[in-house]
């Protein structure tokens, strides 16, 4: 008995401290400033160690009983700890709070366990022996968990798998307890059912626990996540709720299905109803298929390239029916051929010239992004449109970035292009800007438009074109260009400012 | 904050901070790779005499030119250019490109040495009509001056400086330095820039390229004769940052500390670069996956079929009216002599003298040629963790490291997403005299560099080791020439490029004291002049 109990001692230690590391790495992820984490979570955790010491004094009978019941409620509360605080951080400025209720509760239990163990081993070994044996078995203990924490257990099972496995540990010494000693203990079963029951719910949610965080990204994105995944490229989630479906890419807003039809009819219309009988269009990004949508809308198009990076990105808009029937199954169209590749790469190569290119990448905020809006870039965009054909570019908001507006209008027409930029509302996304690039030097408004259009029309087309001070820069501009990426730097000022 | 740094912290706080680290540099996975390349074993046959006996077989050429780095390869191409269509490249390699050789693996292609070249000055119009040959200069402007190909101007972020706990842009430390040293830093950058522009009293520039084009005024020249660092402080230039700068650019460009390094080498690194093209300025380097072995591709390109590779001259001598060059198949051990009327010699001075009759006397002034060893290696990685910063950059140095930091070959991609990339890596050999050096790098065991190589960019990347898929490391025993107090302007530079009999010529950057793509150009481009003269008169 002495032994196994001395053995309970071992795993409990290790399993409070264990607890103990996960909350302060949890909190240093999600707080910052891992010092003071640290130092505070320490700090309770050792003080509620000693209220636990305290209190025990105040249990006098069935202490095995107590013993292996404490060991469960530690096991329950340190088990879950990860998850349940990955789960209340989005949700509630309480955080701290939840945190060091946590801690306190895990640092009591444990705290009661020591006192509580050597009452019952008291009689059994000499006083002496008892101390010696208790301290060295829990100190070993937590050197034990201090070396497993940082090489094998973060790097390979994560924080929340790292606690579920600690919990169940802990519970498992608590049921074999109740299962050895079953003659010393009063309705041993009923704290047998309640151990394999706890060991049970925990193994769950260990099992489950990729889709646990997927629920709590569902809070970061305040609606409903009805789809995730990762691709190499980005992570992809779609939300939705009573209204609307949105998407997310690496959880910036792509779309709404509340508003996007303003965004690509807007993004396609002005430029594609001015070329006089278009055939062949050429997209680039815009793997969502709802910039083609609109493109089918021109019966004389006969062959849509779409050159979208993500397989993962096209094959979801293909195969998705709440998606394929926002984007009308633009991308099962026959007239549309889908490539997944690297845009600028597949440029370069390209020989082929089109009538129409529509150029919807995400936004210049980094430096492999800012090569797509680089003069290189729009080099090759010059050489893949026909005389008369456009190009538009999707150019960030004017309202809120006019440096980068206006930086990816000055790239765009030192490669030789005259340029057409104008802008719209988009409620998602706020005033949001487009430049059209043409060989020719006149941009010859349409006097018509395809029917069924819900935003563009000739008169709202007209003041898209116009652009108030606000929406302009008197600061001078750089041509962005691969060896200086002026754009990124740009976005990355004005955005940061703006978001502050 | 990122994983590792927790583990570090949570390391740290339970004590067994010492235990994780011996876990670290002992205990992890074994990183595949080899130690490749300059065949310095079979060199040291021609070192160590062991070459004997008579040649199986004898060939005629108009033109030997023994060596295929940048100095051998821009002699064959003049020749070529210029009708001569009878010569042969001899090399000990299995590579052509000596210096800036490169290498491939199914990432990307990398650099073994020398990884860009500075935009060119504009007076040297030959060079500039090779990168034009090679679409590197895509035309001129109206004002005359070079459009660069942008794909071959290094992309931006150009460069980036670990320092003070976090990356930086541009190598010039600012970063939580302190005022007094940015003024003096600044002082230091306003003088070079004076000096970049300096004339002597023969209307010359007084730093210039290639070296021996620069100014003889003796204000400038007798900068040989002491060392960068003495320079620094009789200037009153103390901070430690500008000095961290001053060594680290010595010890980038010529493998030699700035308190070995004369001083007039140490400031010709930044004051004679002056080129100025339509779209790109004197700091503007151009750049290519595998580094210059890009150019060197390009300058062989027309007569590949006249490059002879593994193959290692053991002797050059002047016959009547001509040369006779012995050379061994590597492979073979085979020995064949190639009768050619001129020779160029278009390799270290250290090496040539070991094939030419040592009546000629130039072991003597040889001994004032010293060489810096390197290790170079190219690292396949995983996505690297980043400390705070700048972004991931082409040249990426740490603070006070001993190596010279990394480049990234994959950094020139226009793709969107590079998740594997090669890094190469740099390290001169600089600690302690070069002997020793060179002979504890020859010692060095594959396991050892790595150790050295991940205990150094850990302090950047927390997960190196484990991001890394392989490691190939390149020992340079004679990387290129240290431009030490003196040598530039010392005579066994003179000496021992003149010609042997209007027969055997010399070029190699070693001769001009300053290991630069330009100055092989040029080498090569002067020898094969001389050849043609020779030629004429002959």
């Amino acid at each position: 008995m002495q032994l196994l109990l001395l053995l309970a001692v071992f795993v409990i230690a290790t399993c409070g401290l264990i607890y103990e590391l996960v909350a302060g790495t949890l909190a240093s992820y999600l707080l910052g400033d891992s010092v003071t984490q640290f130092s505070t979570i320490i700090g309770v955790y050792l003080f509620s160690m000693g209220v636990g010491s305290f209190l025990s004094r105040y249990f006098n009978r069935n202490l095995l009983r107590w013993f292996i019941q404490i060991e469960l409620l530690v096991g329950l509360i340190g088990g879950f700890s990860a998850m349940l605080l990955f789960i209340v951080f989005p949700l509630s400025a309480s955080f701290r709070i939840v945190l060091y209720v946590l801690v306190f509760l895990t640092g009591a239990g444990v705290g009661l366990e020591i006192p509580i163990l050597m009452r019952i081993l008291k009689d059994k070994v000499e006083f002496k022996e008892l101390v010696s044996r208790v301290f060295t078995f829990d100190y070993i203990g937590a050197l034990l968990a201090s070396l497993l924490f940082p090489l094998l257990l973060v790097p390979y099972l994560g924080l929340m798998r790292t606690s579920l496995f600690f919990g169940m540990l802990n519970i498992a010494v608590g049921l074999f307890l109740a299962i050895k000693f079953s003659r010393e203990i009063k309705r041993p079963g009923v704290l047998r059912a309640m151990a394999i029951f706890l060991i049970l719910a925990e193994l769950v949610a260990f099992v489950l626990s990729n889709r646990i965080l997927s629920y709590s990204e569902t809070l970061v994105y305040n609606d409903r996540v009805v789809f995730a995944t990762s691709s190499p490229y980005q992570r992809i989630v779609l939300t939705r709720n009573k209204k609307e479906t949105r998407l997310f890419l690496n959880g910036n807003l792509q779309f709404s299905s509340a508003d996007e039809y303003r965004y690509h009819e807007a993004l396609v219309h002005p430029g594609l109803q001015a070329v006089r009988s278009p055939k062949q269009v050429l997209v680039l990004g815009g793997g969502d298929g709802l910039a083609i949508r609109e493109i089918l809308k021109y019966s004389s198009v006969d062959s849509i390239t779409l050159v979208d990076l993500d397989a993962a990105m096209t094959k979801l808009f293909t195969s998705n029916s709440m998606l394929v029937s926002l984007n009308q199954g633009s991308l099962l169209d026959s007239r549309v051929h889908v490539i997944n590749g690297d845009a600028f790469s597949w440029l370069r190569d390209n020989r082929r010239q089109f009538d129409f290119v529509v150029v919807d990448f995400p936004d210049p905020s980094n430096f492999s992004i800012g090569k797509l809006y680089s003069n290189t870039f729009y080099k090759l965009l010059y050489q893949a449109l026909k005389p008369e054909g456009i190009a538009v570019v999707q150019s960030t908001s004017p309202y809120v970035a006019p440096r980068s507006f206006w930086c990816i209008d000055e790239t765009i027409r030192s490669v030789g292009f005259h340029t057409a930029p104008y802008h719209n509302l988009v409620p998602s996304f706020g005033e949001w800007g487009y430049i059209l690039a043409m060989k020719d030097s006149v941009y010859h408004a349409p006097t018509v438009y395809v029917p069924g259009l819900r935003f563009i029309n000739v008169a709202t087309a007209q003041q898209m074109f116009v652009f108030p001070q606000d929406m302009r820069t008197t600061k001078p501009l750089a041509v962005n260009k691969l060896n200086n990426q002026a754009l990124v730097d740009y976005f990355e000022e004005e955005w940061s400012t703006y978001l502050e | 904050m990122q994983r590792r740094n927790f583990i570090q912290q949570v390391a740290a706080l339970t004590g067994t901070g010492f235990l994780l680290s011996q876990c670290q540099t002992t205990g992890q996975h074994k990183i595949p790779g080899r130690i490749v390349g300059a065949s310095a074993k079979v060199g040291h046959l021609l070192r160590d005499k062991k070459i004997q006996g008579a040649p199986q077989s004898t060939t005629q050429a108009e033109v030997v030119i023994v060596g295929a780095g940048v100095s051998g390869l821009s002699a064959a191409r003049h020749l070529y250019k210029q009708g001569v269509q009878d010569f042969l490249v001899l090399d000990l390699e299995a590579h052509a490109g000596g210096n800036a050789a490169a290498g491939e693996n199914n990432v990307s292609r990398y650099p073994w040495g020398a990884h860009y070249v500075p935009i060119p000055n504009n007076d040297l119009k030959d060079y500039l009509s090779f990168l034009q040959e090679c679409n590197v200069v895509t035309g001129y402007n109206s004002e005359g001056l070079p459009v660069y190909n942008e794909y071959h101007l290094c992309f931006d972020p150009e460069e980036r400086l670990y320092i003070n706990g976090s990356w930086q842009e541009g190598l010039v430390p600012r970063n939580g330095v302190p005022a007094e040293d940015l003024k003096q830093v600044q002082r230091f950058l306003d003088h070079m820039h004076q000096l970049r522009y300096a004339e002597g009293q023969d209307g010359k520039d007084a730093f210039a390229i290639p070296v021996n084009h620069s100014s003889a005024d003796e204000q400038y020249t007798k900068l040989d004769g002491i060392t960068m660092k003495e320079w620094l402080l009789q200037q009153g230039y103390t901070s430690e940052y500008l000095h961290w700068y001053c060594n680290y650019c010595c010890r980038d460009d010529f493998g030699t500390r700035y308190d070995e390094t004369a001083a007039w080498a140490g400031i010709h690194y930044f004051a004679a670069r002056k080129g100025k093209g339509a779209n790109a300025e004197h700091q503007d380097v151009l750049t290519w996956p595998q580094g210059n072995g890009w150019l060197v591709e390009q300058l062989q390109k027309d007569y590949r079929d006249k490059i002879k590779l593994n193959s290692l001259v053991t002797s050059i001598r002047p016959t009547g009216g001509g040369v006779e060059v012995l050379y061994m198949n590597v492979a073979t051990g085979q020995l064949q002599a190639v009768h050619a009327k001129q020779c160029v010699v278009a390799i270290p001075q250290f090496v040539a003298q070991r094939m030419l009759a040592p009546e000629l006397n130039r072991q003597q002034l040889v001994q004032q040629f010293s060489y810096a060893p390197w290790m170079v290696a190219n690292i396949t990685v995983q996505e690297l963790k980043e400390r705070r910063g700048e972004a991931l950059s082409w040249d990426n140095v740490l603070y006070n490291s001993e190596s010279l930091g990394y480049v990234v070959a994959t950094h020139q991609s226009i793709k969107q997403r590079e998740p594997v990339k090669v890094l190469t890596y740099y390290l001169p050999l600089t600690q302690g005299d070069v002997v020793t050096a060179r002979r504890e790098a020859a010692a060095m065991q594959h396991e050892q560099w790595v150790d050295i190589i991940l205990n150094d960019l850990r302090k950047v990347h927390e997960n190196i080791a484990a991001a890394v898929t392989n490691i190939d490391v390149m020992v340079w025993g004679h990387g290129m020439i240290r431009p030490v107090k003196g040598f530039i302007h010392s005579d066994a530079r003179r000496l021992l490029n003149k010609s042997i009999n209007d027969t055997i010529f010399f070029a190699h950057t070693d001769l001009a004291g300053i290991s630069i793509f330009e100055e092989g150009f040029y080498q090569g481009l002067q020898a094969a002049e001389s050849v043609l003269k020779a030629r004429m008169s002959g």
